[in-house]
């Protein structure tokens, strides 16, 4: 793309944009005391924070580019990736979602190394920063290449600014941060790709009497409407291929892969906080993304199909969401819809940077220390991990470049690391008689046969489905399929002819312990009597212990017992659980809506004083 | 009598046969997951809240099958 794009006042807005987001990221810093508040945020947050977060986090500053040129080329069925992810949800939500919460796993590395062995965990940790650091470095140079654009600053420049500005809330902030800067720019995010479609729909509004919608409406083709794609071709987008790469690799990889999301869910209150968020995120935020991620492509799409001479001449296919924006937005606008893309980046950019310095921390420096250093000391090398990461994303950015497009560079990445992982975890999760053996012969035997697959096309073919084989470049999104099928045979085959793992051993890891897990999580039998939430004042209390002090009638109105255990939460709902903690109960005493807490819960719940909080028993 | 037939399957492959395949595919795949979870009760079905739950995932199945099969219809 050889045309400038742009106003200065675009530029300022960008500017300001990156400061708001630094700022933000820097008050909510203050909210990070140990490592369990910078990697899980205290496990604290209420379900529609966790949404709204989750939202920033899925739609990366490549998702625009991306599904835009998938509009613009193929219409309606760009939405197909982000309406896919239903059918893995009874899995994720009764699944891996309670497995995850409460057995207290901080990474999925330390999954593997409690369900198989160490030499799981390594490899596991090994392949899934290498992913997250790919996929960062993929994300900066998506935003670069369209940054360096508007401020005319080399690439790599754009790259290493980007890169220190993420860097610096994430490093101070943790996951707190993470999850309210992620807040405001899902928001941000939202809000500005529908803006851009109402432009898009009014822009279109003056090619002719009818309105804007009817005319986009009635300019695109049949095909150009249809929501899925056709079934096997063209080769390089087609239905079933993205069906087993995206809808089955790509959902599983996403929901029980993806350490990023997996810790965003971990930071929520309880399981039951994290179903919801996930739900309301795949039925209702999904679906609005799929329309913010592509509109730009869908209405250059109908310019095309009815005045092309509007679109430069030069213009290809992935330049169509940059070219729109700029042709329906008026100065300012522009800056403002372009800050979405930033936030797209940032959003995702600090949530795997959170993500692996928590691998760095839990499955490399952990184990190396055998647990022996401080939690401050941990603190500091989450930190400085935090910068590492950054500095080697951007070593990759270079290699990446190299790929044709940013797209075949995504295709690539997720090709290589989905399926391996994907298969371990899932036969872990729901196949007991899944050996440690057979991990590893997945991940190492199972990657030589993915190798033999891209070098020798023809072992994919009978899983083509008719899709035509690309001359030089292979079969494409099919491929994932192939990959699964190796992968699963290999660990299939491996576990029947090694020994079966220990049940006591793996108990509380698979699905068939879920019902069970409550009990393990909370030590002794569950108390599921129906109580009442109740509002109290608090009081500090002279004692070191943990467990919270009610009055006599308070427990009986929550119908707890002592050793139950407790939420404790400031009543103002809009802060989302900021403001919280669990902990249990206590002997009781007589003051009704009085709470006696210690000291240290005081300064973990953040509590401020004289604000009622809301208490409730949680089992 | 040929071209109608190719034109028939032409229009099967862009249109039906990838719904069929996502909700058949997916739907053994979605289904076999809901079973799982209940047969090792991980979803406990008596159970109120459990219960509805079980309502939300299979009315989320049917949401998105209606989202695509609208759509395939409107767009001719």
């Amino acid at each position: 793309m050889d045309f400038s794009i742009g106003t200065n006042l675009d530029r300022i807005i960008i500017l300001l944009y990156f400061l708001v987001v630094m700022g933000f990221g820097a008050y909510f810093g203050k909210y990070s005391k140990s490592t369990s508040d910078y990697f899980f945020g205290g496990r604290r947050f209420s379900w529609w924070l966790i949404t709204i977060s989750i939202v920033a986090t899925g739609i990366g500053s490549h998702s625009f580019l991306k599904y835009s040129t998938k509009a613009y080329e193929y219409g309606f069925s760009s939405t197909m990736t982000y309406m896919n992810d239903w059918f893995f949800m009874p899995l994720f939500l009764f699944g891996w979602l309670p497995i995850i919460y409460y057995s207290k796993v901080a990474t999925i590395p330390e999954y593997f190394q409690r369900r198989f062995n160490s030499n799981a965990r390594f490899i596991a940790t090994f392949m899934i920063l290498l992913y997250m650091i790919g996929y960062i470095a993929i994300q900066l140079l998506t935003l670069a290449t369209v940054l360096y654009k508007i401020y005319s600053i080399p690439l790599m420049t754009t790259v290493v600014i980007i890169a220190i500005i993420t860097t610096l809330y994430t490093h101070f902030g943790g996951q707190t941060s993470v999850i309210f800067t992620d807040l405001f720019q899902g928001l941000i995010l939202l809000f500005s790709g529908l803006l851009l479609f109402y432009l898009g729909i009014n822009y279109l509004g003056n090619f002719s009497d009818l309105n804007g919608l009817s005319f986009f409406w009635q300019n695109l083709t049949i095909s150009q409407k249809l929501p899925l794609a056709n079934f096997n071709s063209p080769p390089d987008f087609n239905f079933v291929g993205i069906f087993w790469q995206d809808g089955i690799a790509g959902s599983i990889g996403f929901l029980f892969m993806n350490q990023g999301l997996i810790m965003r869910f971990m930071a929520a209150k309880n399981v039951n906080e994290g179903r919801k968020a996930a739900a309301f995120n795949i039925l209702i935020i999904l679906p609005i993304s799929a329309i913010v991620v592509s509109n730009a492509g869908w209405v250059g799409r109908v310019i095309a199909n009815t005045n092309p001479n509007i679109l430069p001449s030069e213009m290809a296919s992935n330049d169509v969401f940059v070219v729109i924006t700029n042709l329906v937005s008026s100065p300012g606008v522009f800056g403002l819809i372009i800050a979405a893309l930033c936030a797209a980046l940032m959003s995702t950019a600090d949530t795997l940077v959170n993500a692996s310095s928590a691998v760095i921390v839990n499955d490399i420096y952990r184990p190396m220390t055998k647990n022996k250093n401080s939690d401050k000391i941990e603190l500091n090398v989450a930190r400085l991990s935090s910068i590492l990461v950054k500095i080697i994303a951007v070593l990759l950015v270079p290699f990446f470049n190299n790929f044709d497009s940013i797209y075949e560079a995504h295709g690539w990445f997720h090709s290589i690391f989905t399926p391996p992982l994907v298969v371990g975890i899932f036969l872990g999760i729901f196949w007991k008689r899944f050996t440690s053996s057979a991990i590893i012969a997945t991940f190492l035997v199972g990657g030589f046969l993915m190798i033999l697959g891209q070098l020798y096309p023809d072992l994919i073919k009978p899983f083509s489905h008719g899709i035509e084989l690309r001359p030089g470049k292979g079969y494409s999104y099919i491929g994932a399929l192939y990959n699964i099928f190796v992968c699963s045979m290999v660990g299939i085959i491996v576990s029947f002819f090694t020994k079966p793992p220990d049940l006591n051993k793996i108990k509380g890891l698979t699905i068939f312990d879920v019902k069970d897990l409550r009990k393990i999580f909370k030590g002794s039998e569950v108390n599921d009597a129906v109580g009442d939430k109740i509002l109290v004042k608090w009081k500090k209390s002279n004692k070191s212990n943990d467990s919270i002090s009610f009055s006599k009638n308070d427990m009986q109105k929550m119908k707890a017992k002592k050793s139950d255990l407790v939420y404790l939460s400031d009543s103002r709902k809009w802060l989302g659980g900021l403001k919280s903690i669990h902990s249990s109960f206590d002997k009781s005493h007589d003051e009704d809506g009085i709470v006696y807490l210690s000291n240290s819960l005081i300064e973990k719940g953040l509590f401020s004083k004289d604000k009622i909080l809301i208490a409730e028993k949680e089992m | 009598m040929t071209i109608s037939l190719k034109l028939m399957n032409d229009f099967f492959i862009s249109t039906w046969l990838p719904f069929l395949y996502l909700y058949g595919v997916g739907g053994i795949l979605f289904f076999f997951g809901l079973i799982l979870i209940v047969k090792t009760k991980a979803l406990q079905i008596k159970d109120f809240k459990d219960f509805n739950w079980f309502l939300t995932l299979i009315i989320g199945f049917i949401y998105y099958l209606l989202i695509h099969f609208s759509f395939i219809i409107l767009a001719f």
